[in-house]
């Protein structure tokens, strides 16, 4: 019922905000790839708002592989009927504002005083060249390790792993009492992912001049090649075999039933788990994911909607709409609380209504921007463009599942492959 | 199965010119339209194709002339040639599994059996089916953790292993297995009627000379049908060249890149990475491999047909 | 085809090697058939199955249980593309676009074949050549000059751009099957008729057409299915509401983060699945006979 009210609210407010400045019909239609689930029901809230609020919703959900919805997105430029919205992220936001496509949305950004409450580490992402032609909706973490309470209390297990050292001691009791330690299923993206942790826990400026900078001779260094050592030490003796072709869930399931005792994984399994009837940050204990640098850090990933130019006014005026709602604190809480992540928007208050892991979340970011520790996700394109963030996570999911391939083959092979690129 | 000889010239009619011209000239305009559509869409399409591979195109099409260097960096990928690497075992394999199994089921129901319509229908349902719906269940049923391998471990044989898609030796062999079982109704088909046309005569002689069935079939029936196995042979393997979706279902490429497939690394490329160049390079590079199969079987027609016209 | 009930291979051999061979052709057929259908005995009985069941005893089990919730739920209520209307529209955007496209492509391609088989002009057989190649092309290359086409025409994101492209793609077979075909009426057939002083028109009404339903057949089957099931165009050139039932499947198989609800995503490939299946069953016999007539020559 409150979040029926503050939706009530929001609207009212918004539909008041634009009351004086629409004499067209504010109308939209968002290219997004949240076709199912609690996804699409969370991009349902949006066009809730966004109907409230005056405006004529119209979503293209295209479901299935990311190349899809860009497929739709690259027809329709080439068609000369380039979408309003888009749901777009990271680099790509600056490649396509470089193809001059994009809208401007920097008169409503100053009106309503988006650089003083968006996330410092968004804003280069948002505005490319200087000017807002882009929405951020959340900020997810990346770098979360869950854990099955009683798996680690059987296990003797105090607390969760600090550095990677505690993680591979902790695995060594799991395994003694006949668990799988780390639950895992192989995909490219979950590989990649788990693979961005280690390397962000072992060596930050590794991360950093790898994986951000994409620096070939990093990507080869001895620090790559100890990261693939780690994971090929996680990959053989922490998970179980069944990793490949394994569903999403099943992965979360063996973790909170208890089969397994840890899983690393970002924070939209706070929606998963909550949607299965489990309490995260009670009987899932939710951490940072290791790091062997004894701070406190954050790998950040960040969902954002693209405007892109249009010529029919209503479609116009439906963007400013549209941006306007996404922005609202109203909208952050509610798409925010149903999928796991926290609000771009600094200023909202987290205390009511967000679950434990969430807050401890907000206060992480807070605490990795003061420590200068804060990075951006490789694994889910917040860095490097397509073509080198593919042909790494190429090689790290080749790595996975190719038992015979060493750690130092794998670290040439994923520098060769970006160098090939260039 | 001759093709008949081109008709000769119109009868002079007496009608009047008016109405010959229009008779030469009516069934030209009518084509005309076809004609068009499909000449855009072959070679126009193509030749973009073919110009966009040389330029410097990346997020959007541009037309700056850069030269060969994609096809250098495509032919240096790693993935790429796992992927044209697939191709070729996968062609093979799918395409004899087919044709094996297409014959064997087609000479079995050549044997005057019971309810032939129903074997035939129960053989041919696969290919109405889309590679979408054939991917999503077959990979429900490759699943060890619910599929057949949990279904033989429940049965009492615990070490039963079935995890084909989950391997990435064995991927591959999985995506052929579900080709096979799609296409080859299609094969049993052709191969069924082209038995089914082989000179009654022959096969009357044979047996009075006492030969046995297995030598009727090796020795006649099926050297008789030697055209329709071409047509199949080309038919599957433009299917198998252009195998993008069934695996995109089946394993979507992986484990790791392990099944990644030549049309499968020209979307990626073009629509998820932005490098429509080179994505474009890899397409024309499918073309070539479509044209080393179509090729000779073009020239093998008009040798066959000339062949024919002399005797 | 007459002609085969006289022969029966295995007559040769004597009685008892013959019903011991007999016995072994439908066991090996049997055992193909068996492979053959288990797929969709597997999504068919789970359609009918509740979701902790199928958890419990693995997808390919007898049911213990039985609704049909998950059609109900499939076919009206299953929240995908943000929209909580199952797949019924999905479905009937299909049809709008399956239906007018196979009926075009094929009656361009019996004029075409007509055309290519009967009135020949100098360098028909080379233009039938190129026609051909459009059978070959793949949906990859295709898809960004279409949208160009689309974008010009103003059809982005309509069905009838949709019809278009399957249209024009699909003219290269309807062509192909139709006039190898008709190659097989004699040619006296359409020269008497001219001497009669039938027209271009006349002949194809009254001679061509009376032949053609075989090869009619096969070709609508074909298109049908083949529309119906294609899926990179339906994704991409479609928006919102007017998205086709492949948009909305491939979104039930690959969902990501959330649970696999077997027993609706079952109904769904079915439900999906039934239009191009239910041709087939109907129309299967005309269709190899057609197949073999029209498509192989």
């Amino acid at each position: 019922m409150r979040k029926c009210a503050t939706l009530a609210a929001g609207a009212a407010v918004l539909a008041l905000a634009f009351a004086g400045t629409a004499n067209a019909q504010p109308k939209t239609n968002m290219l997004h790839q949240w076709a199912t689930g609690s996804d699409a029901a969370a991009i349902a809230k949006l066009g809730e708002m966004f109907t409230a609020a005056g405006g004529v919703w119209e979503q293209t959900a295209i479901a299935g592989h990311t190349a899809n919805t860009l497929a739709k997105l690259r027809a329709d430029v080439v068609a000369g009927n380039a979408p309003p919205a888009v749901q777009l992220k990271g680099p790509e936001i600056a490649e396509w504002n470089a193809t001059g496509g994009t809208a401007n949305l920097d008169e409503l950004a100053a009106e309503e005083k988006w650089d003083e409450v968006v996330a410092p580490e968004l804003l280069p992402v948002m505005k490319p060249t200087g000017n807002w032609v882009a929405a951020p909706m959340n900020i997810h973490r990346i770098n979360w390790i869950w854990a099955n309470k009683s798996v680690l209390d059987a296990a003797g297990i105090t607390e969760l792993p600090k550095t990677w050292a505690d993680f591979n001691a902790d695995c060594e009791k799991v395994i003694a009492i006949g668990k799988t330690c780390l639950a895992h299923m192989s995909a490219d993206w979950t590989d990649a992912t788990t693979f961005e942790v280690v390397v962000y826990g072992q060596d930050i400026d590794l991360f950093r001049k790898a994986f951000v900078e994409g620096d070939i001779d990093a990507l080869r260094s001895p620090g790559m090649v100890k990261a693939f050592e780690q994971m090929r030490l996680m990959v053989s003796k922490y998970m179980d075999p069944a990793i490949a072709g394994r569903d999403y869930d099943t992965a979360s399931n063996m973790m909170a039933n208890g089969d397994a005792a840890f899983f690393i994984m970002g924070d939209w399994e706070i929606g998963v788990l909550l949607a299965a009837g489990f309490k995260p940050g009670e009987d899932i204990l939710c951490g940072q994911a290791p790091t062997d640098w004894g701070q406190a850090g954050f790998i950040l990933n960040s969902d954002s909607v693209v405007f892109f130019k249009q010529k029919d006014p209503d479609y116009i005026e439906g963007q400013k709409l549209l941006a306007s709602t996404i922005l609202s604190p109203e909208f952050q809480t509610i798409f925010n609380q149903a999928k796991g992540s926290i609000p771009a928007r600094l200023d909202v208050d987290l205390s009511s209504g967000f679950n434990p892991c969430q807050q401890v979340s907000q206060k992480d970011l807070q605490a990795s921007i003061a420590a200068g520790t804060l990075v951006r996700s490789m694994a889910h394109n917040m860095t490097v463009l397509q073509k080198y963030r593919g042909a790494m996570m190429e090689t790290i999911t080749e790595f996975v599942n190719s038992p015979d391939m060493s750690p130092e083959e794998a670290a040439n092979v994923m520098a060769d492959a970006v160098e090939a690129q260039m | 199965m001759s093709e008949t000889i081109p008709m000769a010239p119109p009868a002079p009619q007496r009608k009047g010119r008016l109405r010959d011209r229009a008779a030469t000239w009516l069934p030209i305009a009518v084509l005309g339209p076809s004609l068009f559509a499909t000449f855009v869409y072959v070679f126009v399409f193509t030749g973009w194709t073919l110009y966009i591979s040389l330029s410097n195109s990346s997020l959007l099409p541009s037309y700056e002339f850069v030269g060969f260097e994609h096809y250098a960096s495509l032919w240096e990928n790693r993935r790429w040639n796992v992927a044209y690497t697939n191709l070729f075992i996968f062609s093979v394999l799918y395409v004899i599994g087919t044709m094996v199994v297409g014959l064997l089921l087609a000479i079995l129901i050549d044997q005057r059996v019971r309810a032939e319509s129903v074997w035939r229908t129960i053989y041919l349902y696969p290919l109405a089916v889309s590679f979408v719906v054939t991917g999503t269940v077959w990979s429900w049923l490759y699943s060890p953790t619910s599929g057949i391998e949990f279904l033989v471990r429940g049965l009492g044989f615990e070490s039963f292993t079935f995890a084909w898609t989950t391997s990435r030796e064995l991927a591959l062999y999985a995506i052929v297995l579900t080709g096979v079982w799609q296409a080859s109704g299609f094969a049993m088909a052709l191969f069924l009627a082209g038995l089914r046309s082989v000179d009654q005569d022959l096969i009357k002689a044979a047996q009075i000379d006492g030969a046995s069935m297995f030598r009727i079939y090796r020795r006649i029936m099926i050297p008789a049908i030697g055209p329709i196995f071409i047509a199949v042979l080309v038919v599957l393997l433009q299917f198998a060249i252009k195998t993008f979706d069934l695996a995109i279902a089946l394993t979507g490429g992986g484990p790791g890149i392990a099944t990644t497939f030549p049309a499968i690394y020209v979307y990626d490329l073009m629509f998820q990475r932005g490098q429509i160049a080179e994505g474009a390079a890899a397409a024309i590079m499918i073309l070539l491999a479509l044209a080393v199969v179509l090729v000779p079987y073009s020239l093998w027609r008009v040798w066959r047909r000339r062949f024919e016209l002399q005797i | 085809m007459t002609a085969v009930a006289a022969y029966d291979p295995l007559a040769t051999a004597g009685a008892w090697r013959r019903s011991r061979a007999k016995i072994g052709v439908y066991v090996v057929l049997g055992i193909f058939a068996a492979w053959y259908l288990l797929p969709l005995f597997v999504v068919i009985l789970n359609s009918f199955r509740d979701l902790p069941e199928i958890a419990e005893n693995g997808l390919i089990a007898l049911p213990r249980s039985f609704s049909f919730s998950a059609w109900g739920e499939a076919w009206s209520s299953f929240c995908v593309g943000g929209t909580c209307e199952g797949m019924q529209r999905n479905f009937y955007n299909s049809l709008m676009m399956t239906i007018p496209a196979t009926i075009i492509s094929t009656a361009f391609g019996a004029v075409n074949g007509y055309i290519l088989s009967k009135w020949r002009f100098r360098g028909s057989e080379w233009l039938f050549g190129a026609m051909t190649l459009g059978v070959f092309m793949p949906g990859q290359i295709a898809l960004m000059p279409w949208a160009f086409i689309l974008g010009n025409l103003g059809l982005t994101n309509t069905i009838s751009g949709l019809v278009l492209i399957h249209v024009v793609q699909g003219i290269s077979f309807t062509t192909l099957f139709c006039r190898n075909y008709y190659l097989s009426i004699p040619d006296d057939l359409i020269k008497a008729a001219r001497i009669d002083g039938a027209g271009f028109w006349r002949i194809f009404r009254r001679i061509i057409l009376p032949l053609s339903p075989p090869i009619l057949i096969v070709t609508v089957i074909w298109q049908f299915t083949g529309i119906w099931n294609e899926f990179l165009y339906a994704v991409v050139f479609s928006s919102g509401r007017g998205q086709p039932i492949t948009a909305a499947l491939i979104a039930l198989s690959t969902n990501g983060t959330n649970v696999r609800t077997y027993d609706v995503m079952s109904a769904a490939v079915l439900i999906g699945a039934l239009p191009p299946l239910l041709i087939y069953f109907f129309g299967g016999r005309y269709f190899i006979r057609g197949l073999t007539q029209g498509a192989i020559k």
